[in-house]
């Protein structure tokens, strides 16, 4: 049976491992001190899949960040996605070089949606994972690029249609409002428009423990569920939420 | 041992090579050289992307004779890997009817089901086929790392394994000296790991 997936993702920004709250950035530590407080090695163990964005506002260099993905990912065995600030196909190819083996776009999939063609049409749709960033305005939610600060004309689900008729492999929907409240997924948005779309549904922002996790994977259509929450999940959190989520019948994978 | 990745171009080796050291293999190499894959005491064919420009590839450099002389001439072991392992096939539909090395028998095409999520994405339990060398050790109905939007099937006795999604396919083959994964072991944690070492002890 195909497997729901665990992923943890890492926020990037010029040399520092991030802890996001509504888009707005807090410095946590460096990659020292990452590898320090979490052995990634070990806590891979947990996780099916790892995601690594570069949050940098001003000034990114995709080569420090390429680093730090290499280095990060050393000894890491489960398929790892990295992402932010991708705006040529060779920007890519230095992150799959780099241990990268799904790249994620963002803004460029909107305002230049031919790299998304190359990269696909060089490395398959299975390389190439669309996050949307969105918010609820008035009810209805409404995709945000440039960091969660432009919203776009055209309306969510026409994305979402247009997103998928260019062939991205996977779609990350990531609400900004509930981004590192710890409040749980937006689930309404989830339940809405989960099912209608026919890649894999990835979800983030909000999961503030380890029942938020279990109440994302329920929904129809969600194939995985993403948290960067850092403090919660420190130390033995990871395999512990895992540990739970697979005693309340959670369908991922047992190692 | 030495271990050679066949390189044409395509397909991210970074986690393979990192995988095979993991394990204790030193003597790695990615090469396409004629002269190197003839030191090699083993082959791996890597692959993500599209089979169409894979097999495009794989001819120009001359591959395909290369492969085709050290494998069933001289007997040496290869594991094909995802894309890799459809290429070891006849044939695929992918980006039109493209032929392939032909090393096993096996036809690849698009996942059919509508209903179906694809690309099938995510970890999947495999059924490993009895007296499998790859499966060695690994217990149960283990979970791999599978990503791919067409899927092998096989009239022929090539000592499959099944996944299934929406319809059973072939997860990995062994024949002799050929074999072939549909998922990634260098993503599949430790289940991975213990696959790419039975393929090095054990063919």
């Amino acid at each position: 049976m195909l497997r729901d997936r665990l992923i943890f993702s890492l926020i990037y920004n010029a040399g520092a491992f991030m802890q996001s709250r509504n888009f707005r950035l807090q410095r946590v530590g460096d990659i020292n001190w990452l590898e320090r407080n979490y052995k990634f090695q070990k806590i891979s163990f947990s996780l099916d899949e790892l995601i690594v964005v570069d949050a940098t506002k001003e000034n990114k260099d995709i080569k420090k960040f390429s680093e730090a993905v290499k280095r990060l990912v050393n000894d890491v065995f489960i398929p790892v996605a990295a992402g932010g600030g991708i705006l040529s196909l060779e920007d890519a190819e230095l992150l799959f070089n780099n241990g990268a083996d799904k790249v994620i776009l963002n803004s460029t999939l909107y305002e230049t949606p031919e790299l998304a063609k190359s990269i696909i049409e060089k490395y398959g749709s299975q390389s190439l994972v669309a996050s949307v960033d969105y918010k609820l305005v008035d009810d209805i939610p409404v995709v945000y690029i440039n960091d969660g600060s432009v919203p776009i004309a055209m309306p969510f689900d026409e994305y979402l249609t247009f997103l998928q008729a260019l062939g991205v492999g996977e779609i990350l929907l990531n609400s900004i409002q509930q981004d590192g409240t710890g409040f749980g997924y937006d689930l309404s948005t989830i339940q809405e428009y989960g099912q209608s779309i026919s890649v894999p549904l990835l979800i983030m922002g909000g999961a503030g423990n380890e029942r938020h996790l279990l109440d994302g994977l329920k929904q129809d259509g969600v194939s995985a569920v993403v948290t960067a929450n850092l403090f919660n999940f420190i130390g033995n959190g990871l395999p512990n939420a895992r540990k739970y989520m697979l005693e309340n019948n959670a369908n991922l994978a047992r190692w | 041992m030495k271990l050679v990745i066949v390189d044409y171009g395509m397909g991210n080796i970074t986690s393979i090579i990192s995988a095979l050291n993991y394990i204790g293999q030193d003597n790695v190499v990615v090469s396409n050289d004629t002269r190197t894959l003839n030191d090699a005491d083993k082959l791996i064919l890597p692959g993500v992307g599209n089979y169409a420009t894979a097999i495009a590839k794989i001819r120009k450099l001359n591959l395909d004779t290369q492969i085709e002389e050290l494998v069933i001439n001289q007997k040496k072991p290869i594991l094909g890997i995802c894309l890799g392992m459809q290429l070891l096939g006849d044939s695929s539909t992918e980006s039109g009817f493209n032929s392939g090395l032909s090393l096993v028998n096996g036809v690849v095409d698009k996942f059919c089901k509508s209903e179906l999520k694809v690309p099938h994405v995510g970890y999947n339990q495999v059924m490993p086929s009895q007296q499998s060398r790859l499966y060695a050790d690994i217990e149960g109905e283990p979970d791999f790392y599978f990503t791919h939007s067409f899927k092998m099937l096989s009239k022929s006795s090539i000592g499959q394994s099944f996944c299934h999604y929406g319809e059973d396919f072939i997860a990995s083959f062994e024949l002799d000296n050929v074999a072939g994964v549909q998922f990634h072991p260098e993503l599949s944690q430790k289940n991975g790991l213990q696959l790419i070492k039975n393929f090095i002890e054990l063919f």
